[in-house]
Protein backbone atom coordinates (compact mmCIF):
# COMPACT_ATOMS: atom_id res chain seq x y z
CA UNK A 1 0.00 0.00 0.00
CA UNK A 2 2.66 2.37 0.90
CA UNK A 3 4.49 1.36 -2.71
CA UNK A 4 1.42 2.26 -4.54
CA UNK A 5 2.16 6.33 -3.62
CA UNK A 6 5.41 6.04 -5.23
CA UNK A 7 4.27 4.14 -8.60
CA UNK A 8 3.97 7.14 -11.00
CA UNK A 9 7.06 8.57 -9.33
CA UNK A 10 8.78 5.49 -9.80
CA UNK A 11 7.70 5.55 -13.67
CA UNK A 12 8.74 9.24 -14.16
CA UNK A 13 12.27 8.41 -12.37
CA UNK A 14 12.65 5.21 -14.90
CA UNK A 15 11.79 6.75 -17.78
CA UNK A 16 13.54 10.22 -17.49
CA UNK A 17 16.83 8.07 -16.72
CA UNK A 18 17.28 10.86 -14.06
CA UNK A 19 18.44 10.44 -10.35
CA UNK A 20 14.75 10.06 -8.63
CA UNK A 21 13.78 13.07 -6.24
CA UNK A 22 14.52 13.29 -2.33
CA UNK A 23 11.24 11.41 -1.36
CA UNK A 24 11.46 8.85 -3.14
CA UNK A 25 15.21 8.28 -2.80
CA UNK A 26 14.04 7.72 1.28
CA UNK A 27 11.73 5.42 0.21
CA UNK A 28 13.82 3.40 -2.08
CA UNK A 29 16.57 3.04 0.90
CA UNK A 30 13.42 1.47 2.99
CA UNK A 31 12.33 -0.31 0.49
CA UNK A 32 13.64 -3.03 -1.75
CA UNK A 33 10.79 -4.22 -4.19
CA UNK A 34 10.77 -0.66 -5.56
CA UNK A 35 14.49 -0.89 -5.97
CA UNK A 36 14.01 -3.27 -7.96
CA UNK A 37 10.91 -2.09 -9.80
CA UNK A 38 12.79 0.88 -10.48
CA UNK A 39 15.72 -1.20 -11.90
CA UNK A 40 13.71 -3.26 -13.89
CA UNK A 41 11.96 -0.18 -15.19
CA UNK A 42 15.22 1.40 -15.99
CA UNK A 43 16.44 -2.28 -17.89
CA UNK A 44 13.03 -1.85 -20.27
CA UNK A 45 13.05 1.57 -21.28
CA UNK A 46 17.04 1.02 -21.99
CA UNK A 47 16.34 -1.75 -24.02
CA UNK A 48 13.61 0.05 -26.40
CA UNK A 49 15.98 3.28 -26.35
CA UNK A 50 18.63 0.81 -27.66
CA UNK A 51 16.62 -0.35 -29.99
CA UNK A 52 14.90 2.33 -31.60
CA UNK A 53 18.49 4.06 -31.86
CA UNK A 54 19.76 0.68 -33.67
CA UNK A 55 16.84 0.91 -36.45
CA UNK A 56 17.02 4.62 -36.86
CA UNK A 57 20.64 5.10 -36.88
CA UNK A 58 21.15 1.99 -39.71
CA UNK A 59 23.14 3.27 -42.76
CA UNK A 60 21.80 3.21 -45.79
CA UNK A 61 22.72 0.46 -48.03
CA UNK A 62 26.18 0.92 -50.13
CA UNK A 63 24.45 1.35 -53.60
CA UNK A 64 21.47 3.73 -52.00
CA UNK A 65 22.89 7.05 -53.05
CA UNK A 66 24.41 5.77 -56.39
CA UNK A 67 20.68 4.39 -57.29
CA UNK A 68 19.31 7.64 -56.17
CA UNK A 69 21.76 9.20 -57.98
CA UNK A 70 20.57 7.41 -61.24
CA UNK A 71 16.81 7.61 -60.46
CA UNK A 72 17.57 11.15 -60.63
CA UNK A 73 19.25 11.58 -63.75
CA UNK A 74 16.11 8.99 -65.49
CA UNK A 75 14.25 12.05 -64.07
CA UNK A 76 15.99 14.87 -66.08
CA UNK A 77 16.15 12.88 -69.06
CA UNK A 78 13.45 14.00 -71.08
CA UNK A 79 10.90 11.06 -72.53
CA UNK A 80 10.59 10.40 -75.62
CA UNK A 81 7.85 11.51 -77.42
CA UNK A 82 6.87 13.78 -75.10
CA UNK A 83 6.64 16.55 -77.19
CA UNK A 84 5.06 19.99 -75.66
CA UNK A 85 3.05 20.44 -79.04
CA UNK A 86 0.76 17.89 -78.56
CA UNK A 87 0.33 18.57 -74.78
CA UNK A 88 -1.00 22.27 -75.90
CA UNK A 89 -2.81 20.70 -78.50
CA UNK A 90 -4.47 18.77 -76.84
CA UNK A 91 -5.05 20.74 -73.86
CA UNK A 92 -6.58 23.56 -76.48
CA UNK A 93 -8.96 20.69 -78.30
CA UNK A 94 -9.99 19.78 -74.78
CA UNK A 95 -10.83 23.28 -74.07
CA UNK A 96 -13.14 23.82 -77.47
CA UNK A 97 -14.81 20.80 -76.62
CA UNK A 98 -16.10 21.76 -72.95
CA UNK A 99 -16.66 25.10 -74.55
CA UNK A 100 -19.19 24.00 -77.16
CA UNK A 101 -20.74 21.19 -75.14
CA UNK A 102 -20.84 22.17 -71.27
CA UNK A 103 -23.98 24.90 -72.66
CA UNK A 104 -25.78 22.56 -74.00
CA UNK A 105 -25.48 19.74 -71.60
CA UNK A 106 -25.65 22.10 -68.75
CA UNK A 107 -28.54 24.31 -70.12
CA UNK A 108 -31.73 24.66 -67.83
CA UNK A 109 -34.57 22.71 -68.58
CA UNK A 110 -37.09 24.91 -70.16
CA UNK A 111 -34.49 26.01 -72.36
CA UNK A 112 -33.87 22.30 -73.90
CA UNK A 113 -38.13 22.09 -73.65
CA UNK A 114 -38.38 24.63 -76.01
CA UNK A 115 -36.02 23.32 -78.46
CA UNK A 116 -38.37 20.12 -78.63
CA UNK A 117 -41.65 21.08 -77.91
CA UNK A 118 -43.34 23.85 -79.56
CA UNK A 119 -43.13 27.27 -78.45
CA UNK A 120 -46.90 27.23 -76.57
CA UNK A 121 -48.02 24.56 -74.40
CA UNK A 122 -51.63 24.05 -72.82
CA UNK A 123 -52.44 21.08 -71.11
CA UNK A 124 -56.07 19.63 -71.20
CA UNK A 125 -56.72 20.42 -67.99
CA UNK A 126 -56.54 24.17 -68.75
CA UNK A 127 -60.11 23.46 -70.20
CA UNK A 128 -59.16 25.33 -73.75
CA UNK A 129 -59.65 22.57 -75.90
CA UNK A 130 -62.25 20.84 -74.15
CA UNK A 131 -65.98 21.65 -75.19
CA UNK A 132 -66.76 21.69 -71.41
CA UNK A 133 -65.69 25.38 -71.88
CA UNK A 134 -64.72 25.23 -68.36
CA UNK A 135 -62.90 29.00 -68.32
CA UNK A 136 -63.06 29.23 -64.51
CA UNK A 137 -60.31 26.68 -64.20
CA UNK A 138 -57.91 27.93 -67.12
CA UNK A 139 -54.39 28.51 -65.76
CA UNK A 140 -52.24 29.47 -67.52
CA UNK A 141 -48.83 30.71 -66.11
CA UNK A 142 -47.03 33.07 -68.89
CA UNK A 143 -43.30 33.05 -68.11
CA UNK A 144 -40.29 33.80 -70.20
CA UNK A 145 -37.50 30.69 -69.85
CA UNK A 146 -34.51 33.35 -69.10
CA UNK A 147 -36.25 34.99 -66.02
CA UNK A 148 -37.40 31.44 -64.86
CA UNK A 149 -35.35 30.32 -61.48
CA UNK A 150 -33.07 27.25 -61.39
CA UNK A 151 -34.98 25.87 -58.39
CA UNK A 152 -38.20 25.62 -60.50
CA UNK A 153 -36.65 24.12 -63.44
CA UNK A 154 -37.76 20.62 -62.44
CA UNK A 155 -40.69 18.92 -63.73
CA UNK A 156 -43.65 21.70 -63.80
CA UNK A 157 -46.44 21.16 -61.59
CA UNK A 158 -49.09 23.20 -63.14
CA UNK A 159 -49.27 24.00 -66.99
CA UNK A 160 -47.19 26.63 -68.41
CA UNK A 161 -46.99 28.30 -71.58
CA UNK A 162 -43.56 29.13 -73.09
CA UNK A 163 -44.10 33.21 -74.39
CA UNK A 164 -41.14 35.22 -75.94
CA UNK A 165 -41.96 38.78 -74.28
CA UNK A 166 -42.85 40.66 -76.87
CA UNK A 167 -46.05 38.27 -77.30
CA UNK A 168 -46.63 37.91 -73.59
CA UNK A 169 -49.21 40.75 -73.85
CA UNK A 170 -51.03 39.60 -76.52
CA UNK A 171 -51.18 36.30 -75.57
CA UNK A 172 -52.52 37.75 -72.01
CA UNK A 173 -55.41 39.30 -73.97
CA UNK A 174 -56.50 36.02 -75.70
CA UNK A 175 -56.07 34.21 -72.37
CA UNK A 176 -58.42 36.81 -70.84
CA UNK A 177 -60.81 36.16 -73.58
CA UNK A 178 -60.83 32.93 -73.21
CA UNK A 179 -61.65 33.12 -69.94
CA UNK A 180 -64.51 35.36 -70.19
CA UNK A 181 -65.77 32.97 -73.14
CA UNK A 182 -65.64 35.19 -76.10
CA UNK A 183 -67.08 33.15 -78.98
CA UNK A 184 -64.22 34.04 -81.42
CA UNK A 185 -61.31 33.22 -78.88
CA UNK A 186 -63.38 29.74 -77.92
CA UNK A 187 -63.47 28.83 -81.89
CA UNK A 188 -60.66 29.50 -82.41
CA UNK A 189 -58.74 27.38 -79.71
CA UNK A 190 -61.74 24.55 -79.78
CA UNK A 191 -60.30 21.55 -81.75
CA UNK A 192 -61.25 21.10 -85.06
CA UNK A 193 -63.82 18.03 -84.58
CA UNK A 194 -65.79 19.80 -82.22
CA UNK A 195 -66.49 22.97 -84.34
CA UNK A 196 -69.79 23.26 -86.67
CA UNK A 197 -68.23 23.44 -90.14
CA UNK A 198 -70.29 24.97 -92.88
CA UNK A 199 -69.70 22.36 -95.97
CA UNK A 200 -71.81 23.93 -98.15
CA UNK A 201 -69.28 24.58 -100.49
CA UNK A 202 -71.18 25.98 -103.43
CA UNK A 203 -70.77 29.65 -104.77
CA UNK A 204 -72.91 32.56 -102.81
CA UNK A 205 -75.59 33.85 -105.44
CA UNK A 206 -75.09 37.49 -106.71
CA UNK A 207 -78.13 39.04 -108.63
CA UNK A 208 -77.09 40.63 -112.08
CA UNK A 209 -75.67 44.16 -112.17
CA UNK A 210 -76.14 46.19 -115.62
CA UNK A 211 -73.65 48.47 -116.75
CA UNK A 212 -74.54 50.67 -119.38
CA UNK A 213 -73.10 51.88 -122.62
CA UNK A 214 -70.77 54.58 -121.80
CA UNK A 215 -71.79 57.68 -123.92
CA UNK A 216 -70.36 61.29 -124.35
CA UNK A 217 -72.39 64.16 -125.75
CA UNK A 218 -70.55 65.82 -128.88
CA UNK A 219 -70.04 69.65 -126.58
CA UNK A 220 -68.61 67.17 -123.90
CA UNK A 221 -66.81 65.15 -126.09
CA UNK A 222 -64.71 68.41 -127.78
CA UNK A 223 -64.41 70.01 -124.72
CA UNK A 224 -62.62 66.63 -123.57
CA UNK A 225 -60.05 66.42 -126.40
CA UNK A 226 -59.10 70.01 -126.01
CA UNK A 227 -57.99 68.70 -121.85
CA UNK A 228 -56.41 66.02 -122.89
CA UNK A 229 -55.25 67.14 -126.80
CA UNK A 230 -55.60 63.96 -128.08
CA UNK A 231 -58.43 63.20 -130.65
CA UNK A 232 -58.61 59.21 -129.31
CA UNK B 1 10.00 18.34 -86.82
CA UNK B 2 10.94 21.58 -85.24
CA UNK B 3 11.20 21.72 -81.32
CA UNK B 4 8.39 23.95 -79.90
CA UNK B 5 9.05 27.20 -77.90
CA UNK B 6 6.87 29.03 -76.12
CA UNK B 7 6.00 32.23 -77.64
CA UNK B 8 8.46 35.42 -76.30
CA UNK B 9 10.68 32.25 -75.01
CA UNK B 10 13.97 33.24 -77.00
CA UNK B 11 17.46 31.77 -77.00
CA UNK B 12 18.52 33.96 -74.23
CA UNK B 13 15.30 33.52 -71.85
CA UNK B 14 15.97 29.23 -72.41
CA UNK B 15 19.59 29.74 -71.88
CA UNK B 16 18.93 31.66 -68.15
CA UNK B 17 16.16 28.83 -67.75
CA UNK B 18 18.79 25.75 -68.22
CA UNK B 19 21.00 27.54 -66.49
CA UNK B 20 18.46 28.23 -63.54
CA UNK B 21 17.65 24.21 -64.01
CA UNK B 22 21.61 23.00 -63.50
CA UNK B 23 21.73 25.06 -60.26
CA UNK B 24 18.97 23.79 -58.86
CA UNK B 25 20.36 20.70 -59.30
CA UNK B 26 23.45 20.77 -57.77
CA UNK B 27 21.88 22.28 -54.99
CA UNK B 28 20.21 19.51 -54.79
CA UNK B 29 22.68 17.08 -54.85
CA UNK B 30 24.65 19.34 -52.74
CA UNK B 31 22.13 18.17 -50.00
CA UNK B 32 21.38 14.27 -51.80
CA UNK B 33 23.80 12.75 -49.19
CA UNK B 34 23.05 13.87 -45.82
CA UNK B 35 18.93 13.95 -46.87
CA UNK B 36 18.98 10.65 -48.37
CA UNK B 37 20.34 9.02 -45.46
CA UNK B 38 18.06 11.19 -43.45
CA UNK B 39 14.94 9.77 -45.48
CA UNK B 40 16.10 6.16 -45.45
CA UNK B 41 16.54 6.60 -41.62
CA UNK B 42 13.46 7.63 -41.23
CA UNK B 43 11.81 5.15 -43.25
CA UNK B 44 13.48 2.61 -41.34
CA UNK B 45 12.10 3.76 -38.10
CA UNK B 46 8.74 2.77 -39.68
CA UNK B 47 9.65 -0.08 -41.71
CA UNK B 48 10.33 -3.50 -40.39
CA UNK B 49 13.14 -4.41 -43.14
CA UNK B 50 15.62 -2.52 -44.69
CA UNK B 51 14.55 -2.98 -48.30
CA UNK B 52 11.03 -1.35 -48.15
CA UNK B 53 12.94 1.90 -46.10
CA UNK B 54 15.25 2.00 -49.54
CA UNK B 55 12.50 2.04 -51.62
CA UNK B 56 10.20 4.72 -49.51
CA UNK B 57 13.48 7.09 -49.33
CA UNK B 58 14.29 6.92 -53.14
CA UNK B 59 10.47 7.83 -53.99
CA UNK B 60 10.63 10.71 -51.18
CA UNK B 61 13.53 12.01 -52.62
CA UNK B 62 12.20 12.08 -56.08
CA UNK B 63 9.45 13.37 -54.82
CA UNK B 64 11.27 15.97 -52.97
CA UNK B 65 13.34 16.94 -56.37
CA UNK B 66 9.99 17.63 -58.15
CA UNK B 67 8.99 19.77 -55.97
CA UNK B 68 12.41 21.69 -54.99
CA UNK B 69 11.86 24.66 -57.26
CA UNK B 70 9.02 25.53 -55.91
CA UNK B 71 10.11 25.38 -52.81
CA UNK B 72 10.33 28.88 -51.34
CA UNK B 73 12.53 28.57 -48.00
CA UNK B 74 14.84 25.53 -48.94
CA UNK B 75 16.28 26.32 -45.53
CA UNK B 76 12.94 23.88 -44.81
CA UNK B 77 13.34 20.83 -46.64
CA UNK B 78 14.82 18.37 -43.80
CA UNK B 79 11.59 19.29 -42.19
CA UNK B 80 9.56 19.00 -45.33
CA UNK B 81 11.66 15.79 -46.66
CA UNK B 82 11.15 14.18 -43.33
CA UNK B 83 7.13 14.83 -43.34
CA UNK B 84 6.74 13.62 -46.88
CA UNK B 85 9.21 10.41 -46.63
CA UNK B 86 7.56 9.90 -42.53
CA UNK B 87 4.02 9.98 -44.57
CA UNK B 88 5.32 7.71 -47.31
CA UNK B 89 6.44 5.22 -44.39
CA UNK B 90 3.45 4.78 -43.20
CA UNK B 91 1.29 4.23 -46.11
CA UNK B 92 3.77 1.48 -47.28
CA UNK B 93 3.44 0.13 -43.71
CA UNK B 94 0.29 -0.38 -44.14
CA UNK B 95 0.16 -2.01 -47.26
CA UNK B 96 2.49 -4.39 -46.39
CA UNK B 97 0.52 -5.29 -43.50
CA UNK B 98 -2.61 -5.87 -45.48
CA UNK B 99 -0.22 -8.27 -47.37
CA UNK B 100 0.89 -10.48 -44.79
CA UNK B 101 -2.44 -10.85 -43.60
CA UNK B 102 -3.41 -12.02 -47.07
CA UNK B 103 -0.23 -14.32 -47.32
CA UNK B 104 -0.23 -15.56 -43.78
CA UNK B 105 -3.48 -17.39 -44.30
CA UNK B 106 -1.95 -20.30 -46.45
CA UNK B 107 1.75 -19.51 -44.93
CA UNK B 108 0.48 -20.54 -41.26
CA UNK B 109 1.39 -24.36 -42.33
CA UNK B 110 5.08 -23.57 -43.10
CA UNK B 111 7.85 -25.06 -40.08
CA UNK B 112 8.67 -22.16 -37.91
CA UNK B 113 12.19 -21.79 -36.51
CA UNK B 114 13.44 -23.56 -34.22
CA UNK B 115 16.54 -21.31 -32.90
CA UNK B 116 15.42 -20.06 -30.23
CA UNK B 117 17.79 -17.20 -29.79
CA UNK B 118 16.67 -15.94 -32.92
CA UNK B 119 13.24 -16.47 -31.53
CA UNK B 120 13.39 -14.57 -28.58
CA UNK B 121 15.60 -11.51 -30.51
CA UNK B 122 12.98 -10.96 -32.92
CA UNK B 123 10.19 -11.60 -30.35
CA UNK B 124 10.89 -7.71 -28.71
CA UNK B 125 11.58 -6.47 -32.46
CA UNK B 126 8.49 -7.67 -33.63
CA UNK B 127 6.69 -6.09 -30.34
CA UNK B 128 8.31 -3.27 -30.09
CA UNK B 129 6.94 -2.28 -33.88
CA UNK B 130 3.06 -3.96 -32.69
CA UNK B 131 3.73 -1.33 -29.69
CA UNK B 132 4.88 1.59 -32.12
CA UNK B 133 2.06 1.07 -34.84
CA UNK B 134 -0.18 1.57 -31.83
CA UNK B 135 1.28 5.10 -30.93
CA UNK B 136 -0.27 8.24 -32.40
CA UNK B 137 1.36 9.15 -35.47
CA UNK B 138 2.96 12.52 -34.20
CA UNK B 139 4.33 11.12 -31.23
CA UNK B 140 5.64 8.26 -33.33
CA UNK B 141 7.08 10.86 -35.39
CA UNK B 142 8.99 12.48 -32.16
CA UNK B 143 9.88 9.46 -31.07
CA UNK B 144 12.05 8.35 -34.46
CA UNK B 145 13.47 11.91 -34.86
CA UNK B 146 14.58 12.09 -31.56
CA UNK B 147 16.62 8.30 -31.57
CA UNK B 148 18.31 9.63 -33.94
CA UNK B 149 22.02 10.54 -33.65
CA UNK B 150 22.64 14.37 -33.46
CA UNK B 151 19.72 15.24 -33.18
CA UNK B 152 18.95 17.38 -30.02
CA UNK B 153 15.14 18.23 -28.49
CA UNK B 154 15.85 21.83 -30.37
CA UNK B 155 16.42 20.40 -33.35
CA UNK B 156 13.74 18.17 -33.28
CA UNK B 157 11.52 20.87 -32.96
CA UNK B 158 13.09 22.61 -35.67
CA UNK B 159 11.73 20.14 -38.15
CA UNK B 160 8.79 19.69 -36.63
CA UNK B 161 8.17 23.43 -36.24
CA UNK B 162 7.03 22.75 -33.01
CA UNK B 163 7.97 24.49 -29.72
CA UNK B 164 10.64 21.86 -27.62
CA UNK B 165 8.19 21.70 -24.44
CA UNK B 166 6.13 19.92 -27.14
CA UNK B 167 8.73 17.59 -28.43
CA UNK B 168 9.85 16.36 -24.59
CA UNK B 169 6.03 15.72 -23.62
CA UNK B 170 5.28 13.75 -26.88
CA UNK B 171 8.21 12.25 -25.78
CA UNK B 172 7.55 11.40 -22.90
CA UNK B 173 4.02 10.12 -23.48
CA UNK B 174 5.63 7.91 -26.57
CA UNK B 175 7.99 6.02 -24.38
CA UNK B 176 5.80 5.71 -21.46
CA UNK B 177 2.88 3.74 -24.00
CA UNK B 178 5.89 1.90 -25.28
CA UNK B 179 6.74 0.35 -21.62
CA UNK B 180 3.08 -0.27 -20.86
CA UNK B 181 3.05 -2.33 -23.94
CA UNK B 182 6.36 -4.36 -23.57
CA UNK B 183 6.17 -4.68 -20.11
Amino acid sequence: MTCNKYENALLLAAASNGEPDATLTRHLERCLKCRIALRSERELFSRIDRALRARVNEDPPPGFLAQLRLQLSKELTPRPGSNRVWHVAGAALALVLIAIFYPLVNAPSSVQGNLQRPAVRVSRSAGVTQSAHTGEDLKVRLRHHSKRPAAQSAVPQEPEVLVPPDEQKALAQFVACVARRDAMAEAVVTPAANKTVNTNTELPQVSLVDIADLQLGRARQQEWISETGSSE
Amino acid sequence: MQEFTWPGRTAETGLAFDLEKAALRREFEQRLEECGTLAFRVARGVLRNAADAEDVAQEAMLRSYRCFARLRDPSRFRAWLVRITFRLALDHGRSARRREQRESSWATDLPKSTSEDIAAANEFGRRLQEAMVALPEKSRLVLLLAGMDGHALEEVAKLLHVPVGTVKSRLHSARKQLAEKLR
